[in-house]
């Protein structure tokens, strides 16, 4: 059979001493640029087009998707010690991550994100191997009704994520989509509340949002009741998992393998949303959601599987259609196009050893991670034996250069300081951040696909309900917002009786 | 464009972090230098700064890396070429860092049909006339894509369609409405008769597009070439044409008809060349133009031509001064007919 050949060059090429060495380079350097707060593998891949430029196409290719998958592996261990989370796919470990930290268990925590990684990554290359041709169908399901529904669904997460007051986490919400409506309308090309400042145009970047709100916030929070708290607890704990905490690991790990995966396919989602997607969902099945936000080992399992699985996910559309399923995959397009290689939908049949040569290596990369990384944790987490004020220096300064090198622009710089004081003000307030963040990143896609499907429908709003996806999808968001308050009325209820 | 496609250069933010100071220091020097040897020959003093407005990966940024790779390897320019991204405003935040470095001729940056249309919808206040034009390089056209199921066989039979039935037919394309990806369309399609306000256009972002237009949400996909010739070798989607003067040289891109020999006298430059800041001197013009010939006329530059699917394009700073003029009357005039304005 010619694919079994082709699994076969793959497996070679992988193997080779070139693919090997060059597959290490990848997730070292993705790892460490995944570990800096705001330094994302776009970047990166960005920096690597003129460097690979005489090389082996396929040997490149293993080394671009090492760096990106890479990243994505370290982008959790800021977001655990220092609540920086390190690319946008990792804001969602922050949740459950950094408490665990404060608890003393950052090495318990770091462990169970590899871990989590680890098997994320791996399940879902095995799914990637086995039906990406299948699966790029899926992709293309999804036009903008779809989106909008999965948006939807996405959002009625926001009182799970609410921290007490419901009504608070609803104020944070819309503050978020009101945030994000800033910037050039792309449905009509007007600018919206840019208040004739050119440096809002294409609005304000998720990663100034998210390292205000989390990283410079907490930092806020730690100079001012510097006096009251007792100086952390430098200790990093026990790597040791028990096997309670494996047990805990094994549900979200398995069925975030899965939806990670599916996520990653969809055009425009990616890692970020597949690992909010993943949180949000294990604290809706969990026994006990209440443990979540506070530490909890499947808040920590879960985003770190689903953002990980994204990611292979994302290749699906880029190895099988040409088409791009995130920001990350449209510069590794781009590379690929100097490259001479041409993604598109006759990639597999023209160069076979190059396709499952890039997928066999990411079997290895994600081996070589873990085991770069599980020794390395007790050295990485010491960085909490840093005295407190160096250590809030310190992230301080990561926060600005990642924010400076999203965009080389000051401004950015005065806005991630903005966005500080407000998640500063709102912790004081007891408004949570997470629905804020949430909202933010859903709520741009949701209104940009929701006036897509109505141009396209002429203005015809039925074009949500008679979509079986569309539809569906809209119909478990209904379930999950009114389940739970019938279950609430009833508990009232029974009390009361 | 769009925030997702972000984060520039993570590596190099410390050496970016570096270069600015030296910048700082070098703009004094050079500010008062320029002055007095504007007469006879010029050549730079410092290294050289190109700034791709746009994130890291786009077309500009390719454009920008690979001059300045070409500079470098085919030794025309022996000082050093550091390519810097500044993201923001679609563009309008790299031109505005240009415009202060008015007098210093060692920044310089890569721009396209949107230096034209940003200012014209009111989203930048420089334009191409607060800039020198250095030279344009390459060119590269749109191109208007179908479904391989779909109806119309040539752009007369769809555009005619729209004449008919405008509301049952979706454009759709990358970049919001009034910039290159509608207006190219728009431009072809009101010289083939057909109402600009009519247009049902869609812009969605982050890939998106040629989904769509798979999906079945989207009827016609306005796009660069390139994006289409993937697709339309896997017998996916079809292009119905191009707006390039000609019929385009390569494999595949040799059989996509051109909208002029379909009988619509129109076409659409994509564009693409570089501009230094303001007051330039004659001797620093010239010193550029001669450079960016000698890399255009290069083996090494055919090469990345050929890699992108570009088309050769080269002007020095007077046509294209002249040429930018055309371009911004024609582009001002769509943007009237289609009540886009400066808001």
């Amino acid at each position: 059979m010619g694919s079994l050949e082709g699994i076969l060059s793959g497996v070679q090429l992988a193997f080779s001493f070139q693919g090997l060495l060059f597959v290490f380079l990848g997730v070292v350097a993705g790892t460490l640029i995944g570990m800096m707060p705001g330094l994302g593998p776009i970047s990166a891949i960005a920096i690597m087009i003129p460097i690979t430029y005489n090389m082996d196409p396929a040997v490149a290719l293993v080394l671009m998707a090492g760096v990106y998958y890479g990243a994505v592996f370290g982008g959790s261990t800021s977001s655990i010690l220092l609540n920086a989370p390190g690319i946008s796919g990792t804001v969602a470990t922050t949740f459950d991550g950094y408490p665990m930290a404060q608890r003393g268990e950052a090495g318990k925590a770091l462990a169970i994100a590899a871990i989590s990684s680890f098997v994320g990554g791996t399940i879902s290359v095995i799914l990637l191997m086995l039906f990406a041709p299948v699966l790029s169908n899926i992709a293309i399901q999804f036009g903008p009704a779809e989106y909008f529904a999965l948006m939807v669904l996405g959002l009625t997460a926001i009182s799970s994520l609410a921290d007490g007051s419901t009504i608070k986490a609803l104020i944070s919400a819309v503050t978020g989509i009101m945030a994000v409506t800033i910037g050039i309308d792309s449905q009509t090309g007007t600018t919206r509340f840019t208040f004739g400042n050119p440096n809002l145009l294409e609005g304000i970047d998720f990663l100034v949002v998210a390292l205000g709100l989390f990283a410079i916030a907490e930092v806020c929070a730690l100079i001012i009741n510097r006096h009251e708290s007792p100086e952390r607890n430098g200790s990093i704990g026990s790597l040791k998992l028990t096997k309670k905490d494996l047990k805990d690991m094994s549900g979200p790990m398995g069925r975030q393998s899965f939806l990670g995966f599916i996520l990653g396919i969809l055009p425009g989602s990616g890692a970020t949303i597949g690992s909010f997607m993943g949180y949000i969902s294990e604290k809706k099945i969990a026994k006990n959601p209440e443990e979540f936000g506070k530490g909890s080992v499947k808040g920590v399992a879960a985003p770190e599987t689903a953002n990980n699985a994204a990611t292979s996910g994302a290749f699906v559309p880029l190895l099988s259609l040409g088409i791009p399923g995130s920001g990350t995959t449209a510069v590794l397009l781009g590379a690929l196009l100097v490259l001479d290689i041409q993604p598109g939908p006759l990639l597999v049949q023209d160069q076979p050893a190059l396709f499952w040569g890039v997928i066999i290596s990411m079997y290895i990369g994600n081996v070589f991670l873990l085991i770069l990384n599980l020794p390395l944790i007790p050295y990485i987490a010491k960085i909490l034996a840093i005295p407190r004020p160096m250590l809030i220096s310190m992230v301080i300064m990561f926060s600005m250069i990642g924010v400076y090198a999203i965009s080389f622009n000051t401004f950015d710089l005065y806005l991630l300081l903005i966005f500080g004081a407000i998640g500063y003000i709102m912790r004081l307030f007891k408004f949570p951040a997470a629905p804020f963040i949430l909202a933010f990143i859903l709520g741009g896609m949701m209104e940009e696909s929701f006036r897509q499907a109505m141009t396209i429908s002429n203005n015809d709003i039925t074009v949500f309900v008679t979509q079986p996806i569309a539809m569906s999808l809209l119909l478990i968001a209904l379930l999950s917002f009114i389940v739970p308050i019938v279950q609430n009325t009833r508990r009232k209820k029974a009390e009361q009786k | 464009m769009k925030k997702s496609l972000v984060l520039s250069l993570s590596l190099f933010t410390v050496l970016g972090l570096a270069a600015c100071g030296t910048e700082n220091s070098g703009s004094n020097e050079n500010g008062s230098a320029s002055g007095s040897s504007g007469q006879e020959n010029w050549t730079p003093q410092q290294s050289l700064e190109i700034v791709a407005p746009s994130g890291a990966g786009g077309g500009w940024d390719t454009t920008a890396r690979m001059a300045a790779e070409g500079f470098e390897s085919e030794g025309i320019i022996d000082k050093g070429i550091g390519v810097v991204n500044k993201e923001g405003g679609g563009g309008a935040i790299g031109w505005s860092y240009i415009a202060e470095k008015a007098g210093n001729p060692h920044h310089m940056f890569v721009s396209s049909p949107p230096l034209l249309l940003v200012p014209l919808n009111g989203q930048s206040q420089y334009g191409f006339e607060d800039f020198t034009p250095i030279a344009n390089m390459i060119s590269d056209y749109g191109a208007f894509a179908v479904r391989d199921d779909a109806k119309w066989d040539n752009l007369n039979e769809l555009f005619d369609d729209m004449k008919d039935n405008p509301e049952d037919i979706t454009v759709i394309g990358e970049s919001s409405p009034g910039s290159m990806d509608h207006i190219q369309f728009v431009k072809i399609a009101k010289a083939a008769g057909v109402d600009p306000q009519s247009i049902k256009y869609v812009s969605a972002q982050d890939g998106s597009t040629m989904t769509n237009l798979l999906n079945g949400n989207a009827d016609v996909y306005s796009s660069g070439v390139t994006e289409t010739i993937e697709q339309v070798r896997a017998e996916e989607i079809r292009v119905l044409g191009v707006t390039a003067e000609e019929r385009l040289e390569g494999d595949v891109v040799s059989e996509f008809p051109t909208a002029k020999e379909q009988g619509i006298d129109e076409t659409f430059v994509n564009w693409r060349g570089f501009f230094g800041p303001p007051d330039m001197t004659e001797a620093q013009i010239s010193y550029y133009e001669e450079k960016f010939k000698a890399l255009s006329e290069s083996e090494h530059w055919a090469d990345t031509r050929e890699k992108f699917a570009w088309n050769e394009m080269y002007m020095d700073s007077g046509e294209y001064t002249q040429f930018l003029k055309e371009e911004k009357e024609s582009m001002q005039q769509l943007l009237n007919e289609l009540n886009i304005s400066g808001g």
